[in-house]
């Protein structure tokens, strides 16, 4: 264990070195959420409520979205095809660990890294300089946890992409790809609600839904109260420990076939 | 100095190599080539959600910003195609690698963009083509020849605006250590410029029309088709916003090779 938290320690002291993309970053995402609040704003014209959702409501959960994408974005699966390009994949096999959680904890230094600089200064801002109300409810004191179950599938998802680098070495189009996929239907950009209602019953199934519209619906409805919640937060442990059983089975085909050349 | 024509033939020889060289993951081409294709579609998807709930946005219909949103899918094709090599730049310009290209006797931004060429960007370009033909059918537009030189001028004047946005926002690379921020930043704010500017508010219209002119990448230039009666007199400015910016880009450009000292390695 004192292993893998050395190596996230080195990964938040790597994040550190660039204190100037964060601010940069901040400066983006609020430049982000007054347009997305200008594009809201003219979608509900004079409209009270869209599909149950107030203005509020919908645009919390879009900025809330914004901050959050930032932070759920665990770019393992680039790293590892960077790692697999250079040969330096090698290096990490013959060390004395498990590679699914050596790439986990390393990247957990980075989620750390732009949740205390990026996405908590965004939050503030948005509280205090935009001064939206955030209904408070027991979803708000869910959501830390929803949050790291979010963040443990988004990992999975980008962890199997990587992993899928070992047949085809270069994984741009499959990140593009599995971003696409996951931003729409996960309910990053806009509300599930939005979506027709066939459609919608379809994405309620899917694991994309528990790492975006989950948490967001906490924050942005937390008075919905414990018996529409604690269900939420189940099925998201569901996938997490589903995702994680398939990616480990999955690493055991994958390694088979991986050819390295230096390093 | 080298005539228009040598460039042209150099860039060809230049890219049939890259070509060559990116064909090595083959299975990663295709596979981008399609995501390119279904990621640049994603956004009408939103569109589409949206105008499930909403009859139109800010006085804009549906099929009309399916008609904009082509347009700017074509628009920023040549940026993804041509210009691909500037999310590179601070790579390069850190590790000292920059310095190979003041020894080609070639224009340098020619020689540094030449050595991309995103062949997946095709793809969009593709997809935008098509959309454009959907919505202008849809729409029942009015295509003479004339139209359809002032629709390719005003495309090539708008892919000029966006490719000066994000190759001046490369360009930070020479000035601070690491650019990826302000060119993700710029990257990012792309994303809004196939809505209609008057959903936004004096100031960030002021924004998006005189100072970072996002507008005109898709908004402004695709009025002159869809409302030809009511534009107004700016919109006709379009085809020079994108040649100034462009002329202002490079001459930031060329600052900052002359300014870069290397690394020392």
């Amino acid at each position: 264990m004192k292993s893998y938290l050395a190596l996230l320690r080195g990964s938040y002291m790597v994040g550190l070195v660039y204190r100037f993309g964060f601010l940069f970053s901040i400066g983006g995402n609020l430049i982000y959420m007054s347009i997305t609040y200008f594009l809201w704003r003219s979608i509900y014209q004079n409209r009270e409520t869209l599909r149950g959702l107030t203005f509020n409501e919908t645009y919390i959960y879009v900025a809330l979205g914004s901050a959050v994408f930032i932070l759920l974005k665990t770019y393992v699966d680039w790293q590892m095809s960077f790692d697999i390009r250079e040969g330096m994949v090698a290096t990490y096999l013959i060390k004395p660990i498990d590679f699914q959680l050596y790439e986990l904890f390393t990247s957990l230094g980075f989620f750390l890294m732009s949740l205390s600089a990026i996405t908590i200064p965004t939050i503030l801002l948005m509280v205090f300089a935009f001064r939206i109300e955030i209904p408070l409810g027991i979803g708000l004191a869910l959501f830390p946890f929803s949050l790291i179950l979010a963040y443990l599938l988004s990992f999975c998802f980008d962890y199997f992409i990587g992993l899928l680098g070992f047949y085809t070495e270069s994984v741009w189009g499959l990140s593009i790809t599995k971003e696409i996929i996951i931003t729409v239907l996960s309910g990053a950009l806009i509300p599930l609600q939005f979506f027709p209602e066939a459609i919608q019953k379809i994405l309620l199934w899917l694991p994309f839904q528990a790492i975006y519209y989950t948490p967001l619906t906490m924050v942005a409805q937390s008075t919905l109260g414990w018996e529409t919640f604690l269900p939420m937060l189940g099925v998201q442990l569901f996938w997490v420990i589903a995702l994680f059983a398939l990616t480990r089975l999955f690493y055991n085909q994958a390694i088979k076939v991986l050819r390295i050349s230096g390093g | 100095m080298h005539s228009l024509r040598d460039y042209l033939r150099l860039y060809f020889i230049i890219e049939t190599q890259y070509i060559k060289a990116r064909m090595q993951y083959r299975a990663d081409f295709i596979i981008s080539s399609i995501g390119m294709f279904f990621s640049s579609l994603a956004t009408l998807g939103i569109f589409w959600i949206i105008f499930h709930s909403i009859p139109d946005l800010a006085g804009w219909s549906f099929m009309q910003l399916v008609f904009i949103y082509g347009f700017y899918m074509i628009a920023i094709s040549p940026m993804q195609i041509l210009f691909d090599h500037i999310w590179n730049i601070r790579f390069h310009v850190q590790q000292g690698t920059f310095l190979k290209y003041y020894f080609r006797p070639l224009n340098m931004m020619f020689y540094y963009m030449s050595e991309m060429f995103d062949i997946k960007g095709l793809t969009q370009l593709a997809a935008g083509i098509l959309v454009l033909i959907y919505a202008s059918l849809q729409l029942d537009l009015n295509w003479t020849l004339a139209r359809i030189a002032l629709l390719l001028l005003t495309l090539f004047s708008a892919s000029l605006v966006q490719i000066s946005i994000t190759v001046l926002a490369g360009c930070a690379a020479f000035w601070v250590l690491d650019a990826y921020p302000v060119l993700g930043l710029a990257w990012k704010l792309r994303e809004f410029a196939p809505y209609p500017m008057n959903i936004f508010d004096g100031a960030f219209r002021f924004t998006f029309t005189f100072i970072i002119p996002l507008g005109f990448v898709a908004f402004y230039p695709s009025q002159l088709f869809l409302q030809p009666e009511e534009v107004s007199s700016l919109v006709y400015f379009s085809p020079l916003v994108g040649m100034g910016l462009f002329a202002l880009t490079y001459w930031v450009w060329t600052k900052g090779v002359n300014s870069y000292t290397g690394t020392g390695s």
